[in-house]
């Protein structure tokens, strides 16, 4: 790719850029949010034509999706072979279908059920879903866009013992990401973007986390807020409960969050987080008592599918949710509330947008968190539900995330935190609960939290 | 965005409209020129023609806003037609049996008719909402039976013997709308439609109920995440639905037919579909797009007396616009896929 421009009305996404992917080389690229990783991904693979520019490509391109593009009431083995069935006359041959996807699942090493329904699959599930589909494709280049965004610790490495024997047998791989530790553990170099340029080229052997950092940023990093001590108060009991969502399921649970504290739920996904999450935020039946937690603010797992409306605009976005309590006055929604709201959230949160009147759909994934977030904190609720809440987005939105989550702990709240992601938990918990198939496995204090027996404990051991 | 972007899609679309026309009414014989004129005049080309191409724009309007109101909460309604036909007999069974003060007796025939359509919308909307039955289906379904009951009802029991056809027996003058025109069919019933575009078009962008309508439709799962109740929507939504397109009826029945029969509406909600669909859903582009096929309705007449052009080439006119406008929206989404 050689002198790549791409605007989108008056923003540059990408601004003149050269960039060579390699057979058999696994190339990271990294950068803020909205620095055009994923447009220049997407020219990559020819889904966007660029205003200036040549690409050449030598074979297949395949792109496995941060948003997966699955075709979720369909069978795995459906999404994976789709526009290419093995035909028998005129009907699809589905026994050879289903062999195929299971051969290229064990070559693979990725292990799918290729009869599930893929709206019935977690995320990580789903996103192997989506990379078979692209395998299925031999494809000459391979581009992932937030590949293990989703994935618990275990996954990533077994993710990327994938990918990296798929670069040793010739694949050109080009990973864009925001978790720096995977590009130093997997990659063979990086690039640097920084609003629309590459800042910067490395080899990633003998390179420091931190100066990759510094330049993705353009200066010193963002620093996380400081743990006050807080005196912490009952706010939150959670007796017996049991809550079931597909074949995610919580089996009596207990737990106490108390105001000023986080309490962090660690566990390798689909361990029952979705339902504990969804029954805490009101929006799942269960059984047993939740008590002292109505005035919550729920930051959602799936900030598209179940936190914003995509064609909507921000500001519009900032009062769902809200239109029932303080964005309304009487019958009517209070317009004036609303806009001010946003527009503090667009300042408080640096949520790069436009305006506030701007579509949430062409706003950045870590903007779009960014909106989620402020939005749960607006009305400094007494209770916190904040699932994955970084989940892919660059480490100084996550920054300020994890910072805005500690201040209303700082303040007062009771937050439950629900991540796969050790690191966080770690930053964030004064205490930990370890989920294990549905049942809490483990309860430890920040002070004498023991990250090895964490680790045991989310995998099943003792 | 400039001029160009902004009229040059509807500019062209009207052109595809008007060529497709003229082939149309070439092919049948008809000098195009001949027939174009025909429409004018027939429908702007006077007082009278005038006014009744505003009856035709009043009577599309109520369906085409029932519509629009049940499409933005992601309904389905396709019983529009029904809806309309229940609230004409109930406004026409007052109507026959009504002998109070005359002003109480439109209002109660107006009540009548929008709590018959709401009705019968609502009971698709609880069928929806408690039994997860497709509204495209039972509503459409509904048309039928509101079809069978209606006739059942100028057959026997509201029959008059006055009559010539199955209907009601008419009604006193009394009871009739306030005319805006005198000599004329054109009744207040156009303005109570434009009233209530605007009344649908602040419902929408302004209320809690309607922001809550707007996200169910738009995005049902985050929309059921924060706080809005799906099925209390779909019931309450269908059930305001029903109630505009039954008033429609109403007005019909006291506006402009002065009794019930079954021929009340040639498809009127049927046709408030394109409508609807062909103005984006929005109440006050539905104003205008309900003046184009009021157009089309009553000057379609002039041209079938006085060009010749067959009904059924009106018709395929009709289809053509929608065509052109269900293109326009697939290219206008292809267009900012590709951004």
């Amino acid at each position: 790719m050689r002198g790549i421009r791409k605007a989108f009305g008056a923003v540059t996404a990408v601004d003149g850029v050269d960039l060579e992917l390699r057979g058999g080389e696994i190339q990271a690229l990294v950068g803020e949010n909205g620095a055009g990783k994923s447009t220049l991904a997407a020219i990559a693979f020819g889904a966007l034509r660029p205003d200036a520019g040549t690409v050449e490509r030598r074979g297949t391109v395949g792109l496995v999706h941060q948003h997966f593009e699955l075709i979720e009431r369909m069978r795995v083995w459906e999404n994976i072979v789709i526009g290419r069935e093995p035909r028998r006359g005129v009907r699809i041959d589905t026994d050879a279908a289903k062999r195929a996807v299971r051969e290229l699942a064990a070559r693979n090493g990725l292990d799918v059920d290729p009869d599930a329904i893929v709206e019935s699959l977690p995320v990580a599930m789903k996103q192997r879903v989506e990379l078979l589909r692209e395998l299925e494709r031999r494809p000459a280049v391979l581009l992932l866009d937030e590949p293990t965004a989703a994935l618990a610790p275990a996954e990533v490495a077994a993710f990327f013992a994938t990918i990296v024997a798929l670069a040793r047998a010739g694949t050109a791989v080009l990973v864009v990401t925001h978790k720096l530790q995977e590009v130093l553990d997997y990659a063979d170099t990086v690039s640097v973007m920084r609003r629309g340029k590459i800042v910067a080229h490395f080899a990633s052997r003998g390179v420091a986390l931190d100066e990759i950092a510094r330049t993705m940023v353009g200066g010193e990093l963002p620093k996380v807020a400081a743990r006050a001590s807080t005196a912490p108060v009952p706010r939150v009991r959670v007796a017996h409960l049991r809550a079931e969502s597909g074949d995610n399921a919580v089996r009596d649970v207990s737990f106490e969050v108390r105001g000023g504290e986080i309490v962090a739920v660690a566990g390798v996904e689909g361990n029952g987080q979705t339902s504990l999450a969804d029954a805490l935020a009101g929006v799942l039946p269960y059984e047993g008592s939740i008590e002292g937690a109505d005035a919550r603010g729920v930051i959602p797992q799936d900030r598209l599918r179940e936190g914003l409306v995509p064609s909507w605009s921000v500001t519009e976005n900032v009062a769902l949710g809200r239109q029932h309590a303080r964005a309304r006055r009487g019958a009517l929604l209070d317009r004036r509330g609303v806009l001010q709201a946003a527009r503090a959230i667009v300042e408080r949160y640096d949520v790069r947008a436009p305006s506030v009147d701007a579509r949430v759909a062409t706003l950045s994934g870590g903007n779009q968190q960014k909106l989620v977030v402020g939005r749960a904190l607006l009305d400094d609720p007494a209770f916190v539900v904040a699932y994955q809440p970084t989940r892919g987005i660059d480490v100084g939105a996550a920054a300020l995330v994890q910072s805005r989550l500690m201040e209303a702990r700082n303040a007062g709240a009771a937050v439950l935190l629900i991540s796969f992601d050790l690191d966080e938990v770690f930053a964030l918990a004064d205490r930990i609960l370890v989920l294990y198939r549905g049942r809490i496995a483990g309860t430890f204090a920040r002070e004498d939290a023991d990250r090895a027996k964490i680790g045991r404990l989310m995998a099943g051991g003792t | 965005m400039n001029v160009r972007k902004a009229f040059g899609a509807p500019l062209t679309a009207l052109a595809i409209v008007v060529a497709g026309g003229a082939v149309a009414m070439w092919l049948s014989g008809v000098n195009p020129l001949d027939g174009f004129a025909a429409l004018v005049a027939g429908s702007l080309g006077g007082t009278g023609e005038l006014s009744e191409t505003l009856v035709q724009t009043g009577a599309l309007l109520f369906p085409a806003l029932a519509v629009a109101l049940a499409f933005r909460g992601g309904l389905f309604n396709i019983g529009a037609e029904g809806q309309l036909l229940v609230g004409g007999l109930a406004a026409g069974a007052i109507g026959a049996t009504y002998g109070g003060l005359p002003v109480f007796g439109i209002l109660a025939m107006l009540c009548a008719s929008a709590l018959a359509g709401g009705m019968w919308g609502a009971l698709a909307g609880v069928l929806r909402a408690k039994f997860e039955a497709s509204e495209i289906i039972t509503t459409l379904m509904l048309n039928s039976i509101a079809f069978y009951v209606a006739s059942y009802f100028v057959g026997g029991p509201l029959h008059s013997p006055l009559a010539s056809g199955a209907e009601t027996a008419p009604l006193p003058a009394n009871l009739w709308l306030p005319l805006l025109v005198p000599g004329t069919r054109l009744s207040i019933a156009l303005l109570l439609a434009l009233a209530l575009a605007a009344a649908l078009q602040f419902l929408l962008a302004r209320t809690v109920f309607g922001f809550d309508l707007r996200a169910a439709g738009d995005a049902p799962e985050p929309a059921r995440r924060n706080g809005v109740d799906l099925p209390r929507i779909t019931i309450v939504a269908l059930a305001l639905s029903g109630a505009i397109a039954g008033l429609g009826g109403g007005t019909l029945v006291t506006g402009a037919l002065h009794r019930f029969n079954t021929a009340l509406s040639p498809g009127y909600g049927y046709t408030a579909i394109a409508v609807a669909l062909v103005a984006d859903l929005n109440p006050l582009w539905i104003c205008a797009a309900a003046f184009g096929f009021g157009m089309l309705e009553s000057g379609g007449l002039a041209m079938q007396a006085q060009a010749q052009v067959p009904k059924d080439v009106i018709h395929a006119i009709e289809g053509v616009i929608v065509l052109v406008l269900a293109a326009r929206r697939f290219v206008a989404t292809r267009v900012e896929q590709r951004v």
